[in-house]
């Protein structure tokens, strides 16, 4: 768990921005920053370490080829980079035959992943707020909403990982996603 | 219903779509709607940026070594290696040559005989590829793809393609006979680009296959599947034979 700070976001548009002028030094900086973490995005929602490493080869030569189209007013980045690693990783997922609901997850034995308080002081903003806005919905729906955030599953193969019925996961994340929006724009 | 409860409706399939939980149909339906209208690439982009800090929780994992050597090696980054060695793939004549008359050569399979000065000037190495002109839906040639089977890789180059709409990609797909597409990659329209075929993708090599070029959001279809116009469609020749004769040295 490591949480970047505001100065390492910004050293990261920095980068990618030099990327984007053919600066092939500042592509491997960025590369050596952000890929254990987009790796790791990688390999929690295939679980299949050649997919990740397939989805990570994809997502950076498209980042080389595509830099010029990173608006750093738009996003952060970090969140374009990991919004290309998921898009990337959902799609394979939604390739893979029939649904994954071998991955249980039982929603009342999980433990809240926390981070480590004594970084919370140095962390970034935006983090912060949405943890915050994650701790006031009911804990089976937090998670439900983690779950599908870190695993890239459909309504169907949540419901039934979580053994509930489609309705009630549906009304769950749709609730939560509307709490989230109303809590994030206060 | 009012419209305060439509726009309510949608935003929740925005943030549904960016939460990832949608399946490929919903999921495609959102990405055709980004393209088409700015206001709703804006709303999604609103919602990866509200969920996107999340990847914070995200246990860090080094990736090993040879990643990053191998993205090194499709972007081709080893710049002193290839003047050194004039790469094949870089014969722009040949490759405009190919675009041109792909109808005409597209008989059988194809081996090129490429020399490799690294080793001895002489030494000529057999590569079995297969070869696909994409025409637009004008008729004219848009790309030759050529899919080279030992090196793993695809090069796309451009014939006379047609201006990709500002803010969007084009994306090249393989559709094997019957099937759905399966994304090949992203690729920049007006420049040559070369992208690695992975073991899915080779497998499914064939002529009975067919290749398309779409329109897609930045970065590639979100969904898996074509999302926007396909701009272009190309038959592939070439069987992936292996030719015991090409390779005089080995």
């Amino acid at each position: 768990m490591s949480v970047m700070n505001v100065v390492e976001h910004e050293e990261l548009n920095r980068l990618l921005a030099q990327t984007s002028r053919g600066d092939q030094k500042a592509f491997s900086q960025l590369y050596d920053l952000t890929s254990p973490r987009l790796f790791g995005l990688c390999l929690r929602m295939l679980s299949d370490r050649q997919e990740a490493e397939e989805v990570m080869q994809e997502t950076f030569v498209t980042v080389w080829q595509r830099s010029t189209t990173f608006d750093s007013a738009k996003a952060s980045a970090m969140t374009w980079l990991a919004t290309l690693v998921r898009n990337k990783s959902i799609d394979r997922l939604r390739q893979r035959q029939g649904a994954l609901i071998d991955r249980n997850f039982e929603l009342d034995a999980m433990v809240d992943e926390q981070p480590n308080p004594a970084m919370r002081a140095e962390q970034d903003h935006e983090y912060e707020r949405l943890r915050q806005c994650l701790d006031e919905l009911e804990p089976q729906q937090r998670r439900s909403v983690r779950e599908a955030f870190f695993s890239g599953a459909t309504y169907n193969e949540l419901a039934a990982r979580a053994k509930v019925p489609l309705g009630t996961m549906k009304s769950w994340i749709r609730r939560s996603l509307l709490q989230l929006r109303a809590c994030l724009n206060t | 219903m009012n419209a305060h409860d439509d726009d309510d409706r949608n935003d929740l399939r925005y943030a549904e779509y960016a939460l990832g939980i949608l399946d490929a149909d919903a999921r495609a339906a959102v990405a055709r709607e980004m393209i088409q209208s700015e206001a709703v690439a804006v709303a999604v982009a609103l919602w990866q940026r509200r969920l996107a800090p999340l990847t914070n929780d995200i246990e860090p994992v080094p990736p090993p070594t040879r990643l990053w050597q191998r993205i090194r090696h499709v972007l081709k980054f080893d710049a002193p290696m290839q003047a050194s060695r004039p790469s094949f793939w870089e014969n722009l004549r040949l490759w405009h040559w190919i675009g041109i008359g792909a109808s005409a050569i597209a008989v059988a399979s194809i081996t090129l005989m490429v020399t490799t000065p690294r080793r001895e000037p002489h030494t000529v190495v057999g590569t079995t590829v297969m070869v696909s002109s994409i025409k637009q839906s004008n008729g004219v040639a848009g790309w030759t793809a050529t899919m080279d089977l030992e090196r793993k890789q695809i090069v796309v180059v451009p014939a006379t393609p047609g201006a990709t709409p500002q803010g969007h990609s084009t994306e090249l797909w393989l559709i094997p006979e019957g099937q759905k597409p399966i994304s090949v990659g992203v690729f920049t329209s007006n420049a040559t680009t070369t992208l690695p075929l992975s073991p899915t993708l080779l497998s499914q090599l064939a002529s009975t296959a067919t290749l398309a070029v779409s329109i897609e959001p930045i970065g590639g279809s979100p969904t898996g599947q074509p999302t926007g116009p396909v701009i272009g469609q190309g038959a592939i020749s070439g069987a992936p034979a292996s030719h015991g004769h090409s390779n005089p040295t080995a």
